[in-house]
């Protein structure tokens, strides 16, 4: 078998035959190339996705005739990834260097007309680095919000005590619950008329109380909310750490009359390290791009608009499609550095300890 | 396998595609045409859907299917916007909101409807019956032109929703007038006349703390005089300040008058500052909610349903909820009027009042089969006798001849206000670039409304950017 895959030959470039890739490319570029020319976009739509179709083809058989079989299982996973991923990806790349908007029936190349726009121009760049610096603040804020109360929680349950279990399913249902759902919900805590919170506070200082009237009480309340929903997900990757350490190390400590503070930093830590950066990378990338709760408690009032709302705003609403385009990638990029950080720090850490 | 099953085999096949052929052509003859409609989730297109259903005898002999996607308000912008962007293709008839005309009379996406009008006497008839203003705002784009997109769904103005209860109670009365030496209003006439000073008198007067009286009772928790919505999202400050603004003498960018009109000077005029200076004064007054920016029509709805306030200002197609005691704590205290309007030195009440409700509008790839039968639907909608029956259900019409029959106001107690209603609406802009204009136009509103900036500052950033957005757009020279 092995002795066939090795002896088949490379087809010359004009050989008609199902695995010569190559001609199937030279033929796929020159139908696409002519059929955009000559045909109603309707019609070249599908020529070009048979031509491609075609390549595919070609390839398989190549692949399938020299037994490549790990590259034909990767396949249709690479084929998903590329038609539902890549290639809208790539698609939203191009359209940021055009003036288009989906509502509308014309294109206009402008290259970098709308990063120049969206970075400086007086009225739309307001609106962007706002968006962008009340994005940091929130990032910040839930996200140390949720590492301290999510760590504090699984120290909490690493212990066993009567209800644990229990306490456990209940802690963790916020996570369970669609944004949505919570976010009606507090809407309905902080409402000064209807809600809990005012109530309390009324009823003690006897003044009326508004959480969310002005930048601090807003802000405060979308932490607190998106705090409370996530701080379960920080809690079971780090509870995932703690179960892990062998419980020798602490019996040798206890031996050594190592100080539990010492005995955490020198056994437990290392071990949740990894966890730890983890929980804090995904809660990172989750807090940039946070929109839903902003739409349902303040709707952006307060200052509290954040880039990917603004988005939304623009690219749905306003229907600016390559303006928004244009926000996506500047997104894209700042959490791609974002997360390269963190990972050059952590990896940092780890060669040095 | 021999030569003859071969053939058989092919015969068998061959007659088979045949049947499926034919059976595809007879099928086709029968005539069944489905319309497919996008709505917004609310009793004014769930009541279509049901007449529809029980009612709906086409005149073709044809059977007509209406397909009905019910969207959820808070959605329905958003995925109607995403069906037609995407040209999917998907829906013969939307409910649109009149000001989204431009927008997807641009895209290609609306089909104008003059060429239907001027070839069917019976609907150029209907179309002439109605309402001025509703037609204008629901079917014209450019506004106000005789170009012609949509057909009235639910029609929709403000009224004053208040609580009798409340308002008629002797000790009220005697306190009112003794403060404010006039009649704290009552009936639905007293209602009809009164102006925003005596609304914020209402508002002033009304403001009651726990542990304080109210109609001789001992309140369990604060109470408000007034509400009408502040709030941050779609329309739900424009809608409100847009009439003060128009009230007292000021104005918004006037599409009718392009491209020589203007935005600086009109929108951030000492007239328009004046206005909305006005309506700002009336927020003190108003449920604690209404400083966090949120105060829309479906909180003020709900604050009014649930006893908090006195009146309230809101759309009538919010009624039907607080008319239902599962849902309204007032239900059986209902009294509604006009919304009030500027009393001028004159003595006069100027009002000028921003209109709601919706159009339907056809899409541009409706089949002329389907547009035959999308006709004979919308004359069957807009015919006299469906529309008292809808009007009965808790709708409206804007036909002449339904709105100004005597038993038109019996049906719901906002009726009342209805028909004296239509004559002083307007509305805002129907260009492509409405929502660009209205989301930063709501942005800087909130800021004021939430006490962060002043009304001129407000005004002079929202002429500045309209300025400028309809200078590139070619709408302004």
């Amino acid at each position: 078998m092995t002795a066939v895959s090795s002896t088949l030959l490379t087809p010359r470039l004009t050989a008609v035959v199902a695995h010569n890739w190559k001609l199937a490319i030279a033929v796929a570029v020159v139908v696409s190339a002519i059929s955009m020319a000559g045909l109603p976009a309707a019609v070249s739509f599908w020529v070009v996705g048979a031509a491609a179709a075609l390549v595919a083809a070609a390839f398989t058989v190549n692949a399938y005739r020299r037994h490549y079989f790990g590259a034909l299982l990767v396949a249709p996973a690479i084929a998903v990834l590329f038609v539902m991923n890549i290639f809208p990806l790539l698609w939203s790349l191009g359209l940021s260097f055009f003036a288009y908007q989906a509502n509308q029936q014309t294109i206009r190349f402008v290259g970098l007309g709308n990063y120049v726009r969206i970075l400086t121009n007086d009225l739309a760049a307001h609106a962007t680095w706002g968006a962008l610096i009340n994005t940091a603040m929130f990032v910040v804020f839930t996200v140390s919000a949720q590492m301290i109360v999510g760590f504090l929680l699984a120290i909490l349950f690493a212990k066993q005590f009567p209800l644990r279990k229990y306490l456990l399913i209940l802690v963790l249902t916020p996570m369970m619950l669609s944004v949505v759902a919570s976010g009606v919900f507090f809407t309905y805590y902080y409402d000064p008329t209807f809600g809990i919170l005012s109530y309390v506070i009324n009823s003690i200082s006897g003044n009326q109380f508004i959480l969310m009237s002005n930048k601090v009480g807003a802000v405060a309340g979308i932490v607190f909310a998106d705090a409370w929903m996530w701080s379960p997900f920080v809690m079971l990757l780090v509870l995932a750490g703690l179960v892990s350490v062998p419980k020798y190390l602490y019996e040798a400590a206890a031996i050594d009359r190592i100080s539990s503070w010492r005995q955490f930093w020198m056994i437990t830590f290392p071990y949740i390290r990894g966890l730890l950066m983890l929980a804090l990378l995904f809660r990172t990338i989750e807090a940039f791009k946070l929109a839903d709760l902003v739409i349902l408690l303040t709707k952006g009032g307060n200052d509290t608009l954040t880039i990917s709302y603004h988005l939304i705003r623009i690219a749905n609403e306003q229907n600016k499609t390559s303006e928004g385009a244009a926000i996506s990638y500047l997104m894209l990029f700042m959490v791609i550095v974002l997360t390269n950080l963190y990972l050059y720090l952590a990896n940092r850490r780890t060669k040095g300890a | 396998m021999t030569a003859m099953t071969k053939v058989k085999g092919l015969a068998t096949a061959a007659s088979f595609a045949a049947t499926l052929l034919v059976g595809g052509v007879t099928y086709a003859s029968a005539e069944e045409v489905t319309l497919t409609m996008a709505v917004p989730d609310w009793p004014p297109t769930r009541i279509m859907k049901k007449f529809f259903d029980e009612q709906y005898k086409p005149k073709s002999g044809n059977t007509v299917k209406l397909d009905v996607d019910f969207i959820p308000w808070p959605d329905f912008y958003t995925r109607v916007n995403a069906s037609l962007t995407s040209g999917e293709k998907k829906y013969n008839f939307i409910v649109s909101d009149s000001q989204w005309l431009g927008a997807f009379v641009e895209g290609g996406y609306f089909r104008k409807i003059n060429d239907l009008i001027d070839a069917d006497p019976e609907l150029k008839a209907t179309m002439e019956s109605m309402h001025p203003a509703v037609l204008n705002a629901y079917s014209t784009y450019p506004n106000s032109t005789p170009n012609y997109y949509g057909f009235p769904q639910f029609p929709d103005v403000l009224v004053t929703y208040g609580r009798k209860d409340v308002l008629c109670n002797d000790d009220e009365q005697a306190a009112f007038k003794a403060k404010y030496n006039e009649k704290l209003p009552c009936t639905g006439e007293e209602i009809d006349a009164m102006d925003w000073n005596t609304f914020e008198h209402v508002g002033e007067f009304f403001q009651r703390k726990k542990g304080d009286k109210l109609a001789g009772q001992v309140l369990d928790d604060d109470f408000y005089g007034i509400a009408y919505q502040a709030g941050k999202g779609y329309d739900f400050s424009t809608s409100s300040v847009h009439t003060f603004v128009w009230e007292h003498g000021g104005g918004i960018w006037d599409e009718t008058k392009a491209p020589t009109g203007h935005a600086e000077g009109v929108v951030n005029s000492p007239k328009s500052i004046e206005g909305m200076e006005h309506f700002l004064k009336l927020l003190k007054y108003m449920p604690p909610v209404v400083k966090t920016g949120t105060m829309d029509i479906f909180v003020s709805d709900q604050l009014f349903r649930e006893g908090k306030v006195a009146m309230n200002i809101d759309w009538i197609g919010l009624g039907e909820a607080s008319l239902d005691p599962k849902t309204s704590k007032v239900a059986d205290k209902l009294v509604f009027g006009l919304a009030p309007g500027l009393r001028g030195p004159d003595g006069k009440v100027n009002r000028t009042s921003q209109i709601g409700g919706q159009p339907f509008v056809l899409t541009t790839w409706t089949t002329p089969e389907q547009i035959k039968e999308a006709v004979g639907f919308v004359k069957w909608w807009l015919s006299p006798d469906i529309q008292n029956q809808f009007a009965a259900a808790g709708g409206q019409s804007a036909i002449k001849s339904v709105y100004s029959d005597p038993k038109y106001v019996t049906y719901r107690p906002w009726d009342r206000a209805w028909a004296n209603s239509l004559d002083w609406q307007k509305d805002m802009w129907h260009v492509p670039q409405f929502f660009e204009l209205l989301t930063q136009q709501q942005d800087q509103y909130d800021l004021a409304i939430t006490g962060k900036q002043d009304a001129k500052t407000t005004l002079d950033n929202i002429a500045k950017f309209q300025e400028d957005l309809l200078k590139n757009a070619g709408l302004i020279q």
